[in-house]
């Protein structure tokens, strides 16, 4: 067996498997709080990515501050969205509700595409050195980059859910919504906190993805990815589903060895993670995570 | 009975007082803004362009051509509705677009008999009566081109060659990569047979998606496995991140591209990793090329860009060839019975080793016959370089030559009937 | 979550059997069979574009039909049906040309065969719930979509899959203005069987399964059957919609069963309402439409002087897709029950005119 190969393509399975979990972090914290399905989460990778491009390029901003004036572009960006389309949705079925964020994510494709154009764009180079080795593997250094600022973002978010007042407010609105809003939580408030944190938090995977890359269409893909990642995590924790991410980034990249060593099928590394899906739902009705929704009266 | 007959009459008055300066239609498809978009806009503006300039000259049977240009974003059901909308008004010939479409619409355009000039060059649309037994008769598809199959055939007759001239031994290994798609699928079968002939090691087929995205694991199994030949058979866009990642991992192997796998946009985004990857033009040169059909280009380049500054990518000349030889094919269906769809197919057979007027040197001799689509067997192989960074505008990166095309060679491959149709 | 009634309240019968007529008024009975026989004369006069409008919106009603008696009907939700629309498809074209069966067969068998891989994927299925229950229809989506482009022997690989045309006695029936007839008789037997489902016991037990699914275990309707049953239920209308389109295409291939036609299926069905028969048929006018309509003022607006104002040239494309996006998006935020719901009250309204209030 090729170990080498094998330590290095897990290697990169973790390396993006963070990315997954980061994005599934922003996808679990919109439905944690709002009971929303975001269909659009990829376009907030893509916006992110377009926007930051769109300072460093025209502009001509280095990234220490183009980065920064994106994530709070980001952060207005979410919660005019939640204001605008998603309040006026509050009490209607949940499928309506995916169905809107379907539609907002054709919007959204559709904007950039006739503002920045359908060519996919390289970043400009960020760090001195491009790649860096580790165990045996050459990876571009901002995938470290993301490491360090999931690893900082997982830590400010638990901090926040555990200690802060808004955090708290948030936990409480998604444990029973009109218990929170008689102790006076403004649910709205909320909301739009759920929106605009995971905005930010999508941003900066997007920008991640980016500088590797390079931005174009294709970033929406990984608002599908996120998918399993949240099932296999569970929904009801945000470190599960980094967990979910991790374990997704590693599937594919196992797959992906056990298909060009063995099986030879070719397409395992984009399957795998869907087939691994469905057996964890035969076996785990509620993810590998989840807890049981308690449904005896 | 009395309806049928008044109803042929007065088709026939129809026809009798337009058959003299009937004006003629032709529907142009384009993906301006999907998937596709980063080849489909030059091609698509290169046979605009192109339709435009004849215009201007007079157009075809005197009188001006009216062209429909849509763009569909590669959506299959928008272009079966809008060539449904096309029969309806008559048009002579369609310029299409994408595999999706072009198989969609096989069926159709035969029955209707409307003549169908794809940018998809797949094999299996150069059997229009079903000889060859490996495809379905496709009589009314055309393409100005080689086919993804032959020009993989090519590029292997090269690679043969390449690794004797470097003088290496042993046997080469080639792998195809590309999605699990009809468009990349397309050569596979023809490339691993004739690579299996010519010596080579064929390994397992390595797939990437459509999308750009991160193929890390892709080129890792690339560099483990060994391969010395790869052939990429998706478009520009998810080609590029392909050779990024390659280039980080450190693989060492000679890239084949597809038609649409490499041009200057690509090379532009992609950086150094799109250096050394060899793949054909279907022209037979690059803009600005040296040969005399380039001034006419340069004309038709004017309808869209006055200044006549704009570098026009490779995509561009060919939409412009395409354009060029439906043209010529109208204006011998109007000597011969008047614009309609079965005497502007019958126009494509008009001559052998076809060069547009004023294309010399610019667009193939291309040969069509009733039995046999495959317009040229003529692989013309270049390698992009890149020589530093591309943050530049691509006119400047031409002139100062950091983006350059350099000619490999050109393969003339023998017009065996076995290797029709796949 | 908006709740539809079978009957309308005010509405008096004296026998059970008046109470589950089809058509409890004349007029409606009168207005669906004019409507079917108006239909019958649009290939003498309409052109041959619009009739491949109507063929479209034909096989994606009986489609989404399927779709709704799934989502409205028992409170489930999919976003894999393309991918049994599909499957019909496929399924159709390989028995017709590669087994020779008899195309007038092929259509019902190949929905047949959908419905029983429909029942396999909703066992799994009836134990899951809201967003795992989504999620789980998506992997079904990608994994039969792999399904079709790595099982050559069934769909051709990459040369596409050929389906035979439609014969019947000898008379081929091909092209719009004869195809016309074929789907005109499917999607008329399609809504008459589907509206006499929900007046049965299964149909009521499918929406006692929706509205309140623990007072119907109690009442004794078995919750996994009737969950996998209205799997296999959408997955065999899914099937004749695929088959009614691949047999109007003659070439069936990977590209038209993507997670697009999912979202426009269930766009069709959220739009249209959910729970109502007549809301798909309006759903899918809407939905086929919509894209046309940008198309026609997109062709207008080319060269006009708001063209050159805004210099939009090429990106008139952008302009429609984000103009059918907000289309959907408005059109939930000020109606999100559907347009069944609209024309119910516009009905009311005439109904009790002039004292609607």
């Amino acid at each position: 067996m090729n170990t080498q190969l094998l330590i290095q393509l897990l290697a990169n399975g973790l390396i993006v498997g963070t990315l997954y979990g980061v994005v599934a972090m922003s996808f679990v914290l919109i439905y944690k709080a709002t009971q929303v399905v975001n269909f659009a989460q990829g376009e907030f990778l893509l916006v992110g990515a377009w926007v930051c491009w769109w300072l460093l390029t025209k502009y001509q901003l280095p990234f220490y501050l183009g980065m920064p004036i994106t994530l709070v572009f980001m952060l207005a960006f979410g919660v005019a969205l939640q204001v605008c389309v998603l309040r006026p949705m509050i009490g209607e079925p949940v499928i309506s509700v995916i169905m809107v964020t379907i539609g907002l994510s054709t919007v959204f494709q559709a904007a950039m595409k006739w503002i920045f154009g359908t060519n996919l764009q390289p970043f400009p180079p960020i760090f001195a050195t491009q790649t860096v080795g580790v165990l045996g593997l050459q990876i571009q250094t901002v995938y470290l980059m993301s490491l360090a600022v999931s690893v900082a973002m997982m830590a400010g978010m638990a901090w926040f859910f555990q200690a802060s007042k808004y955090g708290l407010a948030m936990r409480a609105t998604a444990f029973n919504q009109q218990v929170a809003q008689s102790l006076g939580i403004s649910v709205k408030t909320v909301f739009a906190m759920a929106w605009a944190i995971s905005a930010v938090v999508s941003a900066v995977a997007g920008v991640v993805v980016a500088v590797v890359n390079g931005v174009s269409a294709g970033l929406s893909a990984y608002g599908i990815k996120v998918f399993p990642a949240v099932i296999l995590g569970g929904l009801d924790s945000i470190a599960g589903a980094v967990l979910g991410g991790i374990i997704i980034g590693l599937l594919e990249n196992l797959a992906h060895f056990i298909d060009s060593q063995y099986l030879h099928w070719g397409n395992l590394y984009e399957i795998a993670p869907f087939y691994v899906l469905i057996i964890i739902l035969m076996i785990k009705p509620y993810g590998l995570f989840g807890t049981k929704d308690i449904e005896r009266v | 009975m009395k309806y049928t007959l008044l109803r042929s009459a007065a088709a026939a008055l129809v026809f009798a007082a337009t058959a003299a300066h009937a004006q003629v239609s032709v529907g142009h498809l384009a993906d301006y803004s999907g998937p596709t978009a980063d080849v489909g806009v030059p091609f698509g503006q290169g046979a605009a362009d192109a339709m435009a300039w004849i215009n201007a000259k007079g157009g075809v049977n005197n009188a001006k051509v009216n062209v429909d240009t849509v763009d569909y974003g590669y959506q299959v059901p928008r272009a079966v509705t809008q060539y449904k909308k096309w029969v309806g008004d008559k048009v002579a010939a369609i310029l299409g677009w994408g595999t999706a479409d072009t198989e969609a619409l096989t069926g159709f355009v035969a029955q209707d008999q409307i003549p169908y000039i794809s940018a998809s060059y797949a094999a299996a649309l150069t059997d229009p009566t079903g000889q060859s037994h490996k495809a379905k008769p496709a009589p009314y598809n055309f393409f100005y081109g080689p086919s993804y199959s032959d020009a993989l055939r090519g590029m292997l007759t090269w690679a043969a060659q390449d690794w004797k001239a470097k003088g290496k031994s042993g046997q080469p290994k080639f792998v195809h990569m590309g999605a699990n798609h009809p468009y990349p699928n397309a050569p596979k079968e023809a490339g691993e047979a004739i690579a299996k002939e010519l010596g080579f090691e064929v390994l397992p087929p390595v797939q990437f998606a459509l999308t750009p995205g991160d193929y890390t694991a892709q080129c890792l199994t690339l560099k483990n496995s060994g391969a010395n030949y790869a052939y990429l058979g998706n478009t520009a866009g998810s080609n590029i991140s392909v050779l990024k990642a390659c280039k980080t991992v450190g693989v060492d192997v000679q890239f084949l591209g597809n038609v649409w796998g490499m041009d200057e946009n690509a090379a532009k985004a992609a950086g150094d990793a799109a250096s050394g990857v060899v793949f054909p033009l279907r022209t037979g040169v690059s803009w600005n090329g040296d040969a005399p059909g380039m001034k006419t280009a340069l004309e038709i380049s004017k309808i869209s860009d006055a200044a006549g500054s704009a570098y026009r990518p490779v995509h561009y000349i060919a939409g412009v060839c395409t354009a060029l030889y439906l043209k010529e094919a109208m204006d011998w269906a109007a000597k011969n019975g008047g614009v309609t769809g079965p005497n502007v197919k019958k126009g494509f057979y008009q001559k052998k080793n076809w060069v547009p007027a004023g294309m010399d040197g610019v667009c193939f001799p291309s040969t069509w016959t009733e039995t046999d689509h495959r317009s040229t067997l003529t692989v013309n192989l270049y390698r992009m370089k890149v020589t530093g960074a591309t943050d530049a505008p691509l006119n400047d990166l031409i002139k100062n030559g950091t983006i350059k095309l350099e000619k490999v060679t050109s393969i003339e491959l023998p017009r065996k009937a076995e290797w029709q149709g796949w | 979550m908006a709740t539809q009634s079978l009957l309308p309240a005010g509405d008096f019968r004296t026998s059970y059997a008046a109470d589950t007529v089809i058509f409890p008024t004349a007029t409606g009975r009168w207005a669906a069979v004019a409507s079917v026989v108006l239909l019958c004369f649009a290939p003498l006069v309409l052109s041959q574009y619009w009739l491949s409008i109507l063929i479209q919106i034909g096989y994606l009603a009986i489609a989404a039909l399927g779709l709704n008696i799934l989502v409205g009907f028992t409170g489930q939700i999919s976003i894999g049906h393309a991918a049994f629309f599909g499957l019909g498809a496929f399924t159709s074209a390989y028995l017709s040309s590669k087994l020779s069966v008899p195309v007038f067969f092929s259509i019902p068998l190949s929905a047949l065969i959908t419905a029983m891989i429909g029942l396999v994927f909703g066992l799994p299925a009836a134990r899951l719930k809201g967003l795992y229950l989504v999620i789980a229809t998506l992997a079904a989506q990608y994994i039969l979509l792999d399904f079709f482009s790595r099982a050559e022997w069934f769909t051709g690989g990459t040369v596409p899959a050929i389906a035979e045309p439609f014969r019947i006695f000898g008379f081929t029936l091909r092209g719009d203005r004869q195809y016309f007839y074929v789907v005109l008789v499917y999607l008329v037997l399609s809504f008459v069987l589907t509206t006499n489902l929900m007046r049965t016991r299964d149909g009521r037990a499918l929406v006692a399964v929706r509205d309140h699914y623990l007072s119907a275990e109690i009442m004794g309707i078995n919750l996994t059957k009737y969950r996998t049953l209205s799997f296999g239920l959408a997955a065999f209308y899914a099937g004749i919609g695929g088959a009614l389109y691949a047999h109007y295409q003659e070439v069936v291939s990977n590209e038209g069963f993507t997670i697009d036609r999912s979202i426009v299926f269930l766009a069709i069905v959220i739009i249209g309402g959910l729970g109502s028969v007549m809301g798909t048929l309006m759903g899918t006018v809407f939905m086929v439409l919509l894209p046309e309509a940008m198309e026609w003022v997109s062709a207008l607006l080319r060269g006009s002087a708001i063209d050159q104002a805004l210099a939009l040239r090429n990106n008139i494309a952008f302009l429609r897709e984000i103009a059918i996006g907000l289309v959907i998006v408005l059109f939930l935020l000020f109606e999100p029950d559907g347009l069944a719901h609209r024309w119910r009250r516009i009905k009311a309204y005439w109904k009790l005119y002039p004292f609607s209030y």
